[in-house]
Parts: structure tokens; sequence; C-alpha cells
């Protein structure tokens, strides 16, 4: 019990009890002189002297905390590949690689190797440090925890989200498609979308259906084509007439 | 005056007429200088008596009475005349002491003799001597009592203003004066004017406001930090640490 007491009390290092302490009580009036300090005193005295505030001109030194960062010849190098990979290929994609085993990354590089896709490992360091620089600093946001490239210099959506769906330890966060960043779900919709020659060759066969037809018609007899134009008119004059009256028409039409 | 042309011929001839020019003429241009307005002394208002006026030697007392020393009425801090009333200078106390009779007639004729009385007033901020100080007469045996009164002091604390002066008059002007004063008093004194005894007291103020050492005085002291008011004078309680006796220290907070 009393060791508690005592710790509560003497909990505070450096204050005493009141009941302990002793105080000077009397003034030693003695001013003709500079009496000699007790040695405590002049211990209090040279702890307790005025410091001033320190003033340096603005800008004259560097302050203390800056750190002048020297990125290694390594991390150089490894951004000028980073910059190589970012100029060569058509399609990157951020892959978050979770807990997979050297097998299961073997496999998947073998079957990404298949179709020309490769499989990239930079630090994050690095992948930060060269996109803040670059225009694709909007995708280093992507970039925390274990990391994974999936580049192709030809833009094989389909393929790698294949290959990517036979192993699900690896999550497909993002990807930058000819300069464009795309989310997961984004990227799933590139894939479904046709090829461009595809679409092209869409195109241009809708044209040239519409030009082959009108030269058809236009190569007909001309009795033909003035009947087939007369009801065209008709047509168009028709649904004018039964806005205007639609009771006639009602009635007319049995 | 031959040899000036001669020289000048032979100068035309080596350097042309601009090098010619050039070495010989002096040019003389009319410079802007830009004088101080001086003060504004319209509101100043001369006293009827601008001299320091005689203060007795010996208090009008019927019967005087012999006093314990009290060495306290020199201590510390001064509570009263520490700012100004109607004067721009003065000379003010930075250390206690006591003035007597000499000293206030070596103010009152020094400064009365030297300052304008046209354009300059003075006026005292300290009372005339009132605190007896007692002696034994010479060759008198110790013992038999306490001597007889010998003079009487003024008792002057710390940061006190013992002289004032005014008028349309500049530091320059009563400077020199004041200083021939100061340096003859029986403490530590010196020349303010308003601005500088302001300047002073702001000075102090900030030092108290930007003090990078955590410790203070005054914490260690009223907190009875380690014990430490066993060898503090209660005094220090008030003062910080800042006045030992008369004495006072500059530079502390």
């Amino acid at each position: 019990m009393a060791a508690t007491l005592c710790g509560k009390l003497l909990t505070k290092t450096g204050w005493l009890h009141p009941q302990t302490q002793c105080v000077r009580h009397m003034a030693k009036a003695v001013t003709r002189h500079r009496r000699p300090l007790h040695i405590i005193k002049q211990k209090l005295m040279a702890v307790t002297e005025y410091i001033p505030p320190k003033r340096l001109a603005v800008g004259a030194y560097p302050p203390d905390n800056l750190k002048v960062e020297v990125e290694s010849s390594l991390v150089l190098l490894l951004k000028t590949e980073v910059k190589k990979v970012f100029q060569d290929c058509k399609m990157i994609a951020v892959v978050q690689n979770n807990a997979s085993t050297s097998e299961d990354m073997l496999t998947l590089r073998h079957r990404l190797r298949k179709h020309g896709l490769t499989v990239k490992f930079f630090p994050n360091q690095v992948m930060r440090s060269f996109l803040m620089d670059s225009k694709f600093c909007n995708m280093s946001s992507l970039f925390l925890g274990p990391m994974v490239l999936i580049v192709s210099k030809q833009g094989k959506v389909k393929e790698m989200l294949s290959a990517l769906r036979a192993s699900p330890q690896m999550v497909l966060l993002g990807a930058c498609i000819d300069d464009t960043l795309l989310s997961a779900q984004g990227v799933q919709r590139y894939s479904k979308l046709p090829s461009v020659t595809v679409l092209q060759g869409e195109l241009v066969s809708g044209l040239t259906l519409l030009t082959s037809r009108t030269a058809s018609l236009l190569q007909h007899h001309p009795a033909h084509l003035a009947a087939l134009l007369g009801q065209h008119a008709k047509q168009l004059e028709a649904p004018i007439a039964a806005t205007v009256e639609p009771g006639e028409g009602a009635v007319g039409s049995p | 005056m031959i040899s000036l042309l001669k020289h000048t011929v032979s100068c035309w001839r080596t350097q042309g007429p601009h090098g010619c020019i050039q070495s010989h003429m002096k040019i003389l241009f009319a410079g802007i200088t830009n004088y101080d307005v001086p003060p504004d002394y319209r509101d100043v208002v001369l006293p009827d008596k601008p001299k320091l006026k005689f203060l007795n030697k010996v208090p009008n007392f019927k019967k005087a009475k012999k006093e314990a020393k009290k060495l306290r009425d020199i201590q510390g801090p001064a509570q009263a005349a520490t700012t100004f009333t109607t004067g721009s200078f003065a000379i003010v106390a930075l250390g206690g002491g006591y003035i007597h009779s000499g000293h206030i007639e070596m103010i009152r004729l020094t400064i009365n003799r030297k300052m304008d009385v046209r354009t300059t007033f003075a006026r005292w901020r300290i009372n005339a001597p009132y605190k007896p100080i007692t002696r034994k007469g010479l060759g008198q045996r110790m013992g038999g009592g306490k001597g007889a009164i010998d003079h009487y002091v003024t008792p002057v604390r710390c940061g006190r203003l013992v002289v004032e002066v005014g008028g349309r008059v500049e530091l320059g002007e009563v400077g020199p004066i004041l200083t021939e004063v100061a340096k003859k008093l029986p403490f530590p004194a010196k020349v303010v004017s308003r601005e500088s005894l302001a300047a002073m007291q702001a000075a102090q103020a900030e030092m108290e406001h930007n003090n990078q050492n955590p410790w203070t005085f005054r914490e260690v002291a009223r907190g009875n930090m380690l014990g430490i008011r066993k060898v503090l004078s209660p005094f220090d309680l008030h003062n910080h640490g800042r006045y030992t006796g008369k004495f006072y220290l500059p530079g502390r907070v």
C-alpha cells in the first residue's frame, strides 16, 4: 500500500511533496554589493538563460531536411528499359500478382508466349519515378504491391484475357492500349469489339450496296421507274394525310 | 600657362579632340538633397518656470525620526515614475541607489546652466531627500545607541526616471548634457527618449515572447522544481531572476 502511495506521489520527477520541501522565507536584503549566488541558483541562472530564435536570411542556406536524391545507375538502366517498353508496345496491362507460385507463373508465361505476349517485372519505385515524369502519370496509382506488366507489340487483348482466366491468382487492374488508359471492365469491353479491318469492310460493303442498288434502279425501264417514284411520293404523303384526318382514314381503310 | 597650352596642343595631337576634352574637363553638376522634415513643436507648451527647481536638502519635519536601513527601498524594479509625463527625454536609472543632496545639486546646476531656457524645460521625477541616514560623530566610541541624523537621501529603484527634459529640442541638443549628468549618478543610468524607452520595453517583451529556451526562471521558481526555492529569494518569484538586490541583470527573461 505504502509502496503504491509513494509511487503515485513520486511519479512526477523533479517535484517534491509540499511537506518535504523547504522554502527560503526571509529575503536577505544585502543589496549594496552583489551577493554571491548559491551554486544551485547559479546553475538555475545558467539553465534559464535567454536563447534567441535562429534568424537566417531566406534562401541563404538550404533547409536541413532537403535530401538530394541521386538515382543509382541500376535505377537509370531500369528506367530506360521501362521507357523502351512504353515506346514499343501497343498494349501494356497491369496485373496484380497474388502469391502465384513459380510454376503458375511459368505456365502463364508459356501460354502468353504463344501469342507473342511477354511478362515484365519492374520495381514499383522505378515505375512510379518513370510515370511521374511521363504522360502516363495517371497509371502510377496502380503500382502498389506486387505488380506485373504484360506487354505486347500487337494489342492481343483477347488472348491475354483468355490466358489470365486460367490463372485466377493474377488480377487484371487496368491497361494502356494505344495510349489510352482502360480499366479492367474497359479491357473486357475492348476485347469484345470486332477488329478494325472487319469494321472497315462492313462500312465499305454498306456504302457499295447503296450505290449498286441505285445504279440497278436507274438501269430499269423509265415507265417502271416513274411508277416506283410515284408510289414513293404517295407513301411520303400518306402519313401526313393520316395525321390530318384520322377519321376518314379509319372509315376508308376497310 | 604656356606649358598648359603646350600640353593641350600635344594632347590634341595624340588623342584627338574628345580624349583631350575628357581628360581636362571638370563636370559640375547640381545635386538634390532631401532634408528631413523638422519635428512639429506646435503642441509644445513651455511652463512658466522651465528650470529645475531647488529641492530641500532636509525635509521640514517637526520631529525628525531615525529610520532603519531598509535597503529594500532600492531593491528590484521601480513602481513609480517609470513613464514620461510632459517631457520627451529623460535619465533612467538602470540600478537602484540613493541620491543625496549633492547629486541633486549637481543635476540641477548642470542642467539649468547648459540648457536653453527659451526652448527647453526640465522637470524632476524624484522627490526631495526624505530618508534619514545616521552617522556617529568622528572619534566617538562605539555603543551608546544609534547616531544622529547626518543627511537625507532619496532612494531610486531601477527603471525610474530621475529628471525629464522637454520642449522644442531634439535629443542631439540635450543628450550630451543628460549623459554628462547620468555618468555622475551613484547607479548606472542612461539617457532615453520616449521612443527609445518604448523600444526597450518592446525588446524585453519580444525576448520573453520569442525565448527558445523551454526552461524559464519563472516556471522553475513558481513550480519549486527540485525544491529550488530553498535557495531562491521571495523576490525572485516576482522578479524572475532579473534583479539581484539593487542590481539589474540585463538580457534575462
